[in-house]
């Protein structure tokens, strides 16, 4: 890991150097044990700030859009993929960014790592690839990162360190599983989870793809969605989020992290990928010229739910 | 006030639970899922006092997410409009941290004082605060660097105190005394006193002072436009969390949802930081960027609300630090703008 | 036009205090529309059940249509355009399929009971499909019950755990 910070380190200085960028985006340590979090350098000698380990789990993408200087972006395999959809929806320029692309073993969980030492708190930590004591590496990471099928960028200008081995796994297991219950029982599930929700957002706003300056939670005439945390609106509003984000998720995981009571976003999301992929046979971000499924059609689209009397 | 405090034994806390909750509403920590919050009880094997803080201030106690102001049905021309019955029996807010009961005593100001808020004050006057002071904060807290502390009874009708067996108990108000009359309270004694005494001292000695200067608060008025701003906000998402989460802020916004002839007025949160807080029909928005918005937040609490209502708009909880997905800690932003004033 | 009663019976109107399912039908104008007006000159009986709601193209059906009116309270939702191929505006119903098919998808995951929300394609000329169709449709949805799911709770009571009495 300490091999990657100091790559990362130096393609940054070359490149602010060399003028090529006005600002690289990436991690840099928190304030807080195993917290670490975006940065912003924009000199040469504040590059060393930058760091890479297992903890840097935002989704730095939702960074780009509407940004007018030339920037550098840090870009993990999700990262890579949801600059992919964005430039694809014209939010980012292709020219406008240089993508330094690292492949990525999984974030992990620091709340499953809190509490596995808990009640004991955690003073500080460090990260070793080949730590096996206390806690596998591969059981604490996040869910999303557990499932991924894209460890290494799709996109990138200059990649630090090696390609990782492509994990071939099913990442709608859960999703099968869950389809497998009763109707009642689903909705019986889904709807504690959105009972927990506040509606402050923070899933929307950590999402790269969410980036409408007005959501549909804002349009009042007609207003589509209440703003308060009815159990039926906070469900549409959750159902809503996820169906506007068919086809163009990647699974980054930056929306569960995000929301501060624990909801289970990740499963809507999913869900409709899974979804998308059997219908469309399209998974998000892979491709520039691959066209976003919800904005074109064949001829020969699946129509089995079409009813005929 | 005079100061009368009382013992609390371990094993008689459920019993004196249990007397509260059949004569009125108990709130109290309890666990939802992976998180704790503050939720009404029915029984005291709910309770949860083990716990470092609740996800969610108990602001929503009195300030609930979703508030409905009225209602109305209109019918043959005529309307009827309807105001929700207020809180019946008594209540109690149980087992809050001192920095949250400190927190009530901003919220009071806002929504009491010469204007004041019914629907507030109504779930207010009724409730008695009982509070749990902290023996182990956290490192993300810093009450006491904003004039709280870890045991401070401030906002509190009572504070207990965690001595290892037993519970002391120490009323601040008349509520407070009317409480300790419960027959679970055992007469207090010169040892409890100073173990009480040692413990707050200890967790008072445990946490990390913010470097900021004293008279910050009156310096930040001059930092307005200082471009420090710009870099302390630059990765706030505009989520919200903070704004939420903390225990002192209380924006609103007022909806009408009708439905056909029949409808009704709420009041729900609303955030300083969602990017069209501010949007004017005119279409522009005096805070378009996260600068603005985190400016605001940061002014808000550490200048306007000191200068407004006499009371810090920070209790140092932490939450907004744990909590906030890109890490940004007021703690730092107060630090970093101390050493602004040698600008 | 006779048709084969045994199928399209008269549905008697609801007798007082037995509930007779709402159903909204977002019908398109070119196709689908018609076929209902179609049915109507034709005296060809259906469920009085349903509730059409005319827009020009099954394309310009918002899911938050279907979902609105869940919220309202509706037991079922019917949309229905030009058979592929066929519309009016030449690719409308392309979209829509994929529209919903996903939102198809999405409803009966989160629990939402299958059935309440059909999707269908009905041609100007086909006007005993169309009354076939809401007979199906109407028939599917009272074995279903009355909808409970997504339902807003009407302006008199709140109900949500984060909201205090």
């Amino acid at each position: 890991m300490q091999q990657l910070t100091d790559e990362i380190r130096a393609i940054a200085r070359k490149l602010l150097r060399d003028k090529q960028v006005d600002v690289v985006i990436g991690f840099e340590r928190g304030s807080m044990p195993l917290r670490r979090r975006p940065c912003f350098v924009r000199k040469e000698e504040d590059a060393d700030r930058l760091v890479w380990d297992g903890w840097c789990e935002n989704t730095l993408a939702t960074y780009l859009p509407k940004r007018k200087e030339k920037a550098a972006i840090v870009a993990k395999g999700c990262d890579s993929r949801a600059v992919v959809e964005l430039i694809k929806e014209k939010q980012v320029q292709r020219d406008q960014i240089i993508v330094i692309g690292v492949p990525c073993r999984g974030m992990i969980d620091r709340a499953q790592v809190e509490a596995s030492v808990a009640p004991a708190r955690i003073a500080q930590a460090e990260e070793d690839p080949d730590f096996e004591e206390t806690l596998r590496r591969t059981g604490s990471l996040h869910d999303c990162c557990k499932t991924c099928a894209h460890p290494n960028p799709v996109l990138y200008d200059v990649l630090a360190g090696e390609p990782l081995p492509q994990k071939v796994q099913d990442p709608f297991a859960d999703i099968e599983a869950f389809n497998t219950m009763k109707p009642e029982e689903r909705w019986a599930y889904l709807s504690r989870e959105v009972e927990k929700c506040i509606r402050c957002y923070a899933c929307r706003n950590a999402c790269p793809l969410c980036y409408c300056p007005e959501c549909f939670v804002d349009a009042s005439l007609p207003q589509w969605v209440g703003k308060s945390v009815d159990a039926s609106d906070t469900m549409i509003f959750h159902l809503m989020r996820a169906y506007h984000l068919a086809g163009r998720c990647v699974s980054c995981g930056a929306c569960e992290r995000a929301c501060p009571v624990g909801v289970d976003i990740g499963k809507l999301n999913r869900m409709l990928l899974k979804e998308v992929r059997d219908l469309f046979g399209y998974e998000a971000g892979l491709g520039l010229d691959e066209k976003s499924p919800m904005a074109t059609f064949r001829l020969d689209d699946p129509e089995s739910f079409i009813v005929n009397p | 006030m005079p100061f009368i405090s009382k013992i609390l034994k371990k094993e008689r806390l459920s019993g004196f639970l249990e007397r509260l909750v059949r004569d009125r509403q108990v709130f109290a920590p309890v666990k939802k899922g992976e998180v704790i919050l503050i939720r009404e009880i029915d029984s005291p094997s709910q309770v949860i006092l083990e716990y470092r803080n609740a996800k969610e201030s108990p602001k929503s106690v009195f300030f609930p997410q979703r508030e409905t102001l009225f209602r109305y049905r209109a019918e043959k021309g005529k309307a009827e409009v309807d105001v929700p019955s207020g809180a019946g029996k008594g209540r109690v807010l149980f087992g809050i941290r001192p920095c949250d009961a400190r927190g009530l005593l901003l919220l009071d100001k806002v929504f009491g004082g010469g204007s004041s808020d019914p629907y507030y004050t109504d779930k207010r006057s009724s409730m008695v605060v009982v509070s749990l002071g902290c023996v182990d904060p956290n490192p993300s807290c810093f009450c006491l660097s904003m004039g709280g502390g870890p045991c401070s009874a401030e906002g509190s009708d009572l504070l207990l105190l965690d001595l290892g067996d037993r519970y002391i108990a120490q009323a601040e108000s008349e509520k407070g005394v009317a409480l300790l009359e419960d027959q679970a309270f055992e007469k207090s004694d010169e040892k409890s006193l100073s173990l009480a005494e040692k413990t707050r001292k200890q967790a008072e000695a445990s946490m990390q002072p913010v470097a900021k200067k004293a008279n910050l608060e009156q310096e930040l008025e001059r930092l307005f436009s200082d471009p420090v701003w710009k870099d302390l906000a630059e990765s706030c998402l505009s989520c919200g969390i903070c704004t939420y989460l903390c225990p002192t802020c209380h924006c609103f916004d007022l909806c009408d949802e009708a439905s056909g002839q029949a409808g009704e007025r709420i009041r729900v949160w609303d955030s300083c930081q969602f990017p069209l807080f501010t949007q004017q029909a005119s279409g522009f928005n005096p805070r378009p960027t996260v600068k603005e918005r985190f400016r605001q937040r940061i002014m808000h609490k550490l200048s306007y609300l000191p200068k407004s209502q006499s009371m810090t708009g920070c209790v140092g909880c932490g939450r907004c630090v744990t909590e906030c997905p890109v890490n940004l800690d007021i703690r730092e932003v107060m630090v970093s703008l101390s050493e602004g004033n040698e600008r | 036009m006779v048709c084969d009663s045994g199928s399209l019976g008269v549905r008697r109107m609801a007798d007082s205090g037995k509930w007779e399912p709402k159903i909204v039908a977002f019908l398109c104008n070119w196709c689908s529309y018609a076929g209902a007006d179609l049915a109507g000159t034709s005296r060809i009986q259906y469920p009085p059940n349903v509730r059409i709601i005319r827009v020009p193209c099954s394309g310009r059906v918002n899911p938050f249509f279907i979902l609105s009116s869940l919220q309202k309270g509706v037991d079922g939702v019917l949309v229905s355009g030009c058979h592929p191929g066929e519309c009016h505006y030449l690719t409308g119903n392309y979209s829509a399929r994929r529209k919903f098919a996903l939102l198809k998808s999405l409803l009966e995951f989160v629990g939402v009971e299958e059935g309440r929300v059909q999707f269908s394609w009905v041609s100007a000329s086909e006007g005993v499909r169309f009354a076939k169709l809401v007979e199906k449709v109407t028939n599917k949805v009272r074995a279903l019950g009355p909808a409970k799911r997504l339902v807003k709770t009407p302006p008199q009571g709140v109900v949500h755990a984060a909201a205090h009495r």
